[in-house]
């Protein structure tokens, strides 16, 4: 007997979604195999990666990750350029850490107009993200839609308790919304149902299952985001079927093993390789598991993902 | 099927005070009411109830008893308090529950008191993984029982039924799976379910959906008992065999027919929904009527 190596039953495929517009649009998803499972079926569109900007200069970042975007931490537009130009990025994602209730509270016009700003000077499609805090996100993300209208944007997180006014606004001005719930896959495909029945078309959605770094429960993540594939391409679950996407950067780079110097710790290495190696090393586990995007912070760690997803995808 | 009211509860906003100030008013009204309602035994569910118990189990039995003559299941993890309510009960009480940690000191009672017993799968490890872990905890019980005098006709085992609300630790499939070779593990015995656990997390209004589907679907397997919401007059209908052609349907769904959606009515069409999620065929969302 004919060993027959066996072979996953696909029944679904995970949808296409075209972010941004344009020459330098790019578009995710269009699976119709689990991650990386080329001998299985087809990846038409491999994980993008958004490189992440931020509108105020960082505080509190460690030295390795702020070197590679020294001069130009305190302007946005100069730093997505730079991002872009130097760096090769196919996609920015502009963090509105300013908008923060709990720090600076930089109000909704004067944040759009940086977006808008950033928008205009760059061709690659631009993420907006915000602070999670419903009062705040719905009054600065509906502004950056209208604003920004026409310029296709990916905005986020959309969390059930926003997601009709910010979703209202994105259907308005025809931006991208990524749906974004706390690690439960249950809670993930009740979002989807709930912006498609206001809605937002399949086509206008990304989802966000929430993820965390190696050593603060990245497994949990993967679990989650493994179970939403099986749903989606096994099971015909069609609110299931949405590209994901990491925001892991900023979960890599906040952890304490990436902040300690070596001289303090020196069995812990040198500084600057462990945070690059912290977040490529997350990111690629968020890929294994279904990732489609993944906003990351430090060209080295960026590099090397491309590395290895170029590898796993050699014919 | 025999219906167990669980609405007499610790937990209960009204019941909860009424039993720390021992107002019986309260207490007497529902459990009338629940009796009204069709069910064949009230559980009587007081908590942990460290502190002086066994007066409060009494007091409720004796409070209950004399408004109702069904017979009450004792629902307690105090065993000091178990004994106090077995001591005073009229008739038959059932012991809600035993398990495996407890059941050196607790068995005794079920003898004692020739009362009726819930043999809680509940292993020594925490909750059962599967039917298999369920049925080896089940045969320890039962031997246990027996070695004491208690025939397998008095012990109804609770194989602990878990929400669908959380994918985790959904463990319907596996309850199901127990729920069919219990006569060839443990014969004769009798079997039990906490069904209002299945729905646990789910929108209110929703949850009578899960809880009369999971119903029907453990009755196909031969359940004898569940402790329910004594409150949903269409379960209740559904037990008593007035709704044969909604049984029938879930069966046939259980069974792996396709029914054309056409042909279904908007309620049958929930009915529907629910069987594939609460087998996981399909994903649970709080909309799962909807999609």
């Amino acid at each position: 007997m004919v060993f027959e190596i066996p072979k996953t039953a696909y029944s679904g495929k995970i949808r296409e979604v075209k972010l941004g517009s344009g020459e330098k649009a790019v578009t995710v998803g269009g699976e119709t195999c689990y991650p990386l499972y080329l001998f299985e079926g087809e990846m038409p569109n491999l994980p993008k990666i958004a490189m992440e900007v931020w509108d105020m200069p960082p505080q509190d970042w460690a030295e390795a990750a702020l070197e590679p975007f020294a001069g130009v931490t305190d302007d946005p537009v100069a730093w997505a350029k730079k991002c872009v130009e130097d760096y090769g990025a196919e996609m920015i994602c502009l963090q509105l850490v300013s908008t923060d209730p709990n720090g600076l509270d930089r109000g909704a016009d004067e944040a759009a107009e940086v977006v808008k700003k950033v928008a205009d000077a760059i061709d690659v499609p631009l993420i907006v993200w915000g602070t999670a805090n419903h009062e705040k996100d719905t009054e600065v993300l509906r502004k950056v839609c209208e604003v920004c209208r026409g310029k296709n944007l990916i905005i986020g997180p959309v969390e059930e308790g926003d997601h009709k006014r910010i979703g209202a606004a994105a259907i308005g001005y025809h931006h991208t919304v990524i749906a974004s719930t706390p690690i439960d896959i249950n809670l993930a495909k009740q979002l989807n149902i709930l912006l498609g029945n206001l809605g937002v078309p399949d086509e206008l959605i990304i989802t966000d299952p929430t993820t965390s770094c190696i050593g603060y429960g990245i497994e949990y993540c993967y679990s989650v985001m493994e179970r939403m594939r099986m749903a989606g391409l096994t099971q015909q679950d069609e609110k299931l079927q949405f590209p994901l996407i990491c925001n892991i950067s900023k979960e890599a780079w906040k952890t304490k093993e990436v902040h300690i110097p070596m001289e303090e710790d020196p069995k812990l290495g040198d500084a600057k390789k462990r945070g690059i190696l912290l977040e490529a090393m997350s990111a690629m586990v968020l890929i294994l598991a279904g990732g489609d995007v993944m906003i990351m912070r430090h060209p080295e760690a960026i590099k090397l993902v491309r590395e290895v997803i170029a590898e796993l995808t050699a014919s | 099927m025999v219906l167990i009211g669980e609405n007499l509860n610790i937990m209960s906003k009204t019941i909860g005070p009424a039993l720390k100030e021992r107002n019986p008013k309260p207490i007497q009204e529902l459990a009338k009411a629940e009796a009204e309602a069709g069910v064949d035994y009230l559980d009587l569910n007081i908590g942990p109830a460290r502190k002086a118990g066994d007066e409060l189990m009494e007091w409720v039995v004796k409070t209950v008893q004399g408004v109702t003559d069904k017979s009450l299941s004792l629902d307690t993890t105090n065993p000091v308090a178990m004994e106090a309510g077995l001591k005073v009960h009229k008739d038959r009480a059932l012991i809600n529950s035993i398990s495996l940690a407890r059941m050196d000191e607790e068995l005794p009672l079920a003898k004692k008191y020739n009362a009726e017993m819930v043999g809680l799968l509940w292993g020594r490890e925490g909750m059962p993984r599967d039917a298999a872990e369920r049925g080896v905890i089940a045969v320890e019980l039962m031997y246990k029982a027996n070695e004491l005098g208690i025939p397998n006709e008095d012990i109804w085992f609770d194989p602990i039924v878990t929400p669908v609300v959380n994918i985790e630790s959904n463990q319907a499939k596996p309850c199901l799976e127990f729920m069919s070779m219990l006569q060839d593990i443990a014969p004769g015995c009798k079997s039990t379910v906490g069904l209002s656990n299945v729905s646990n997390g789910a929108p209110t209004h929703l949850r009578p959906y899960l809880n009369r589907t999971y119903m029907i679907m453990l009755m196909k397997y031969g359940l004898y008992s569940a402790i329910v919401d004594a409150f949903d007059p269409e379960l209740v209908r559904i037990a008593r065999g007035e709704r044969p052609e909604l049984v029938d349907l879930v069966e046939r769904v259980m069974d792996g027919e396709k029914p054309d959606p056409s042909s279904l009515s908007e309620e049958e069409t929930k009915y529907v929904k629910t069987v594939r999620v609460i087998t996981g065929e399909t994903l649970y969302s709080h909309s799962w009527l909807e999609v």
